[in-house]
């Protein structure tokens, strides 16, 4: 698609080979990541220490030529040390506010699920509603607004479970696995990873990314495909496997984020490979189930419903 | 008064004028000619009530039309016990209907007289055309009905689809209870007011009657026989017996004509039949002649209702035939029979009947024939044979003087079957032999090979009877005297050019033309045979051929098992409705797509993409890769990109079974490369 003047494909191939000079062998992940960010939804970014996924959230915000602070999420946090203090100021004689790192365009939110369930708390209105109350006054954030958090798996000792409330404003959850052997290999080889990161220089503006933004609205679904859609929020639903089935906003995440992996392709429509691309991001984290973890049910989810109604 | 939210919009009112218009266009012809005025006047008013220039007419307006439009028809029809002023009173009020045309309710009243009066047509006609324009009203007046429900529904497309889809649904039960619902007898037997348009054979016969007749192509009688079938010189269709001659014309005369003390027996087997049995059987249907008098064969009997005999072995109708009328026919031909009881005196009479003074050398030299002392017979052989050589046979004879049978045996010598009839009796008579003429039909022409025998107004005919001691009535035809081919191939080849002159363009000569014309009529005759004369009887043995019997039993079983399966087969369908949506056409075609590749061994898995299959199919059958390409681009467009041009090229794809050949060359290679 190359609507409005510029070449959407042409944006995002230099993005993804940007950032996968950064993090090696992974490319479907930056595009699944890219696609969170141009479907408006944060991204939650899930696997175990030193895999890059700080780098991957680092080298996105840095490329989308987008202002960006990063939190250590520790245990003793408190949420304003996120969304700011009011501090007396005295040489006004009043109380002035002092923005927290959540006033950004992109928040880098390390280790989420390392603090306390009140301090992550304190991310949900900001997620949600893209704004800020403190001191009964309420702040509009920066537009656009993304949190790319990270967290370590569950099993990990120090760690916080998300709640679910929490984790269905990610749009997706992604995890990266361990690097291939020849992208292992080059690492090694590489030069520090660090500093081709701070090399990276922005591909894109805000202004460009709400023109993407814009155009992943305007990527057709036909019919038939949100059929399918339909098909599979319904089996989720009423499947004995899931536990809870896709709420509708799961169902509106799992559409918008398969039109930008549509945008993405260049293509002016969506697929149902576009839904199964992006489906074990989307509902992984928001499907539950009695025995096996999500991403398995998504799995048996794919293979059971089928493109075309029978 | 309705309040405005009910009164009709205008959608509503144009429906209802529709139906009423083509409800109403096939009366015209036969209505006075007020009443669509009047239509278009109620209509005229009606709209402007609409466009609310004009109020409704009040109670005493509407009653005053009332009575004008009561004494209109008063006026126009002085019998008022007919079906015309019947129709013209349905169709008026239907007519001032519009006056009170205001909400819903009326308009479903004035629709639903427009159905009778869409009937009322086949009153006066039951032909093709007419059953065909009938159906286009029923459509009409159907989706008119469909269009009260709404303006979405009032859009011309969708009302007349509707009303199409209706009426096919309802076609079936409409066949079962034209077989099966008992016929009452003809409902149109109410005394029609017609005497004019009068057609064919007339009561009476004076000279270049019979020669208007020969103008005219229009089909009379359509028979068809069971079983044996008369020679063309026998084809003689009796129609009527002309005793009384005045100089001039000739009639049927007192004691003849049944309307004027002629006897006829109504009951078969009042009148003694023959011994042995009948020689021909056939069916006669006769268009409508507004006369009661049948054609048949020479001693004919008829079981048919409504159908008598005569004395003079003729047929005749209770009541004229306003309609097509058919009648089974039994022949005994005349010589068939033994003795003949003496004829009486007053028949005698009757047909030595001559007016007292004219045509002297007729006379004359009958007399002279009389005095020599020859019987009937030779008198009779005299005589054809000086037609045979002096007369000439045409169409258009001159014109005779007063004593006409003078004048066309001395004078003229040519003229038409009429002549040769009317001279033929006139001088048997003059002979004192008992003569008379007889008029009907003589010939007709075979349609579809010998299905039935179509007999024309110029196939209209007259010829003589004298009566022969012990013989009894014995049939002379002087015409075959002077022109043999008459009789056996018919006016046609007997006229020669002047056959058929004054017809404004010469379609007779062009065979194309005649041929169309015969099978149309086949199509006409075939119709009124398995529909129109469709009648108590003939349901009968419908029925009984289809059940056997008819017994309460199977005639319930014949409503109630059609009916079942109709029910069964709409549950099934409701049923496999609610186990899955239809899918959409792309969907479809693809699923198409699918099955044939399944039949060549790879099945699409559930949930598999068909970008996944496709490739898969490329993998194991790398000589359907072209094919599994382009069907599923164009299945992804189609379906998912919602491009018609790309369902076009799906279906035009998966049109030709290209998938085949391959796959079966592949099943004789052996499954092995689908396996790995």
């Amino acid at each position: 698609m190359s609507s409005n003047g510029f070449a959407v494909q042409k944006i995002v191939s230099a993005i993804v080979s940007d950032v996968g000079r950064v993090l090696l062998g992974k490319e479907r992940q930056v595009q699944l990541a890219l696609a969170c960010l141009l479907s408006k939804g944060h991204l939650l970014i899930e696997d175990l220490p030193g895999m890059g996924k700080t780098t991957l959230a680092h080298a996105l915000a840095q490329v989308l030529g987008l202002s960006y602070k990063r939190v250590q999420f520790t245990s003793d946090m408190l949420p304003a040390d996120i969304l700011g203090v009011s501090i007396f100021d005295r040489e006004s004689g009043q109380f002035r506010f002092h923005e927290g790192p959540v006033f950004s365009q992109v928040l880098l939110a390390d280790e989420i699920n390392r603090s306390s369930p009140k301090t992550q708390s304190a991310l949900l209105e900001a997620m949600e509603e893209r704004q800020v109350s403190a001191d009964g006054e309420t702040r509009q954030l920066p537009q656009p607004f993304f949190v790319i958090a990270t967290q370590n798996p569950l099993q990990q000792s120090g760690t916080f479970t998300l709640p679910e409330s929490q984790l269905d404003r990610f749009l997706m959850r992604i995890s990266l696995g361990y690097p291939p052997r020849e992208a292992e290999r080059a690492l090694y080889l590489g030069a520090d990873p660090r500093r081709q990161l701070a090399e990276i220089k922005p591909r894109i503006d805000s202004n460009t990314l709400k023109k993407m933004q814009h155009l992943v609205g305007q990527v057709k679904t036909s019919e038939s495909l949100l059929d399918y859609l339909e098909r599979l929020v319904l089996h989720t639903r009423r499947s004995p496997d899931c536990a809870v089935g896709l709420s509708p906003r799961g169902a509106l995440a799992l559409l918008c984020a398969a039109k930008a992996w549509a945008l993405i392709h260049n293509r002016g429509h969506v697929l149902p490979e576009d839904i199964q691309a992006v489906l074990p991001s989307v509902a992984g984290h928001r499907l539950q189930s009695d025995g096996g973890n999500g991403d398995q049910l998504v799995e048996r989810l794919m293979r059971q419903v089928d493109i075309i109604a029978a | 008064m309705a309040s405005a939210r009910e009164w009709l919009p205008r959608e509503s009112l144009v429906w209802i004028f529709a139906a009423q218009f083509v409800a109403l266009l096939p009366q015209c012809t036969q209505l006075p000619l007020w009443i669509p005025f009047t239509w278009a006047f109620a209509v005229y008013w009606r709209l402007e009530v609409f466009r609310g220039r004009r109020d409704l007419p009040g109670r005493p307006l509407k009653l005053l039309v009332t009575l004008l439009a009561i004494a209109g028809l008063a006026l126009s029809y002085q019998n008022w016990f007919a079906l015309e002023p019947m129709v013209a009173l349905l169709a008026l009020s239907f007519t001032l209907k519009n006056l009170e045309l205001v909400n819903r309710r009326d308009a479903f009243v004035s629709l639903l007289l427009a159905y009778f009066v869409a009937a009322t047509l086949f009153v006066r006609e039951q032909t093709i055309p007419f059953a065909v324009y009938g159906l286009l009203c029923v459509v009409v007046i159907t989706a008119a009905l469909a269009a009260q429900l709404g303006r979405p529904s009032a859009h011309p497309r969708r009302a007349l689809g509707l009303s199409t889809r209706l009426l096919a649904q309802a076609t079936p039960l409409m066949l079962l209870l034209f077989v099966a619902v008992p016929r009452l007898g003809p409902l149109w037997s109410v005394p029609q007011d017609t005497s004019t348009g009068r057609t064919g054979v007339s009561d009476s016969m004076a000279p270049g009657d019979f020669t208007r007749l020969s103008r005219s192509g229009k089909p009379v009688l359509r028979i068809a026989f069971d079983g044996p079938i008369p020679p063309p010189e026998q084809r003689y269709w009796r129609g009527l017996v002309y005793s009384e001659f005045d100089g001039r014309t000739w009639r049927q005369g007192f004691a003849v004509d049944p309307r004027n003390g002629g006897r006829v027996y109504w009951n078969s087997g009042e009148r003694p039949l023959p011994q042995v049995g009948p020689r021909y059987r056939y069916q006669v249907i006769q268009e409508a002649s507004h006369a009661p008098w049948l054609f048949a064969l020479a001693r004919p009997d008829s079981d048919s209702a409504g159908v008598g005999t005569t004395d003079d072995d003729r047929l005749v109708k209770r009541t004229p035939v306003f309609n097509r009328f058919a009648y089974e026919v039994r022949s005994w031909p005349r010589g068939s029979r033994g003795a003949t009881v003496p004829l009486s005196s007053a028949e005698r009479r009757r047909n030595l009947q001559l007016p007292p003074s004219g045509n002297a050398r007729t006379r004359e030299w009958m007399e002279r024939l009389r005095r020599q002392g020859l019987d009937a017979s030779a008198i009779s052989a005299q005589l054809l044979a000086r037609y045979n050589r002096e007369f000439t046979y045409t169409l258009s004879p001159p014109a005779l003087g007063s004593d006409s049978v003078d004048a066309f045996l001395f004078d003229s010598r040519q003229g038409f079957c009429e002549h040769f009839a009317g001279s033929y009796v006139f001088a048997m008579r003059a002979a004192g032999v008992p003569a008379r003429v007889v008029a009907g039909y003589q010939g007709g022409e075979w349609v579809s090979g010998e299905e039935y025998l179509l007999v024309r107004e110029y196939d209209a005919h007259a010829w003589a009877e004298i009566w022969h001691h012990g013989r009894g009535w014995q049939r002379v035809d002087p015409t075959a005297a002077v022109s043999p081919e008459r009789v056996r191939d018919g006016l046609e080849s007997a006229a020669g050019a002047e056959f058929m002159q004054d017809a404004l363009l010469p379609w007779h000569r062009v065979d194309i033309l005649v041929k169309l014309r015969l099978q149309w009529d086949r199509i006409n005759y075939r119709w009124y045979q398995t529909v129109v004369s469709f009648d108590q009887d003939r349901q009968r043995d419908y029925l009984l051929r289809l059940l056997g019997e008819i017994s309460p039993l199977r005639m319930a079983l014949l409503f109630l098992v059609p009916m079942a399966v109709v029910l069964l087969g709409l549950l099934l369908w409701i049923w496999r409705g609610g186990q899955g949506r239809k899918l959409p056409p792309a969907e479809r075609l693809y699923d198409k797509f699918c099955r044939r590749m399944a039949r060549a061994g790879l099945v699409r898995s559930t949930g598999e993409t068909p970008r996944d299959y496709a490739q898969r199919i490329i993998e194991a059958r790398p000589q359907l890769a072209a094919l599994a390409r382009r069907v599923t681009d164009a299945f992804e467009r189609a379906a998912y990109g919602e491009d018609q041009t790309a369902q076009k090229a799906l279906r035009k794809l998966l049109r030709w079974r290209l998938v085949l050949p391959g796959s079966i060359q592949d099943a004789r290679h052996g499954q092995a490369p689908t396996e790995h």
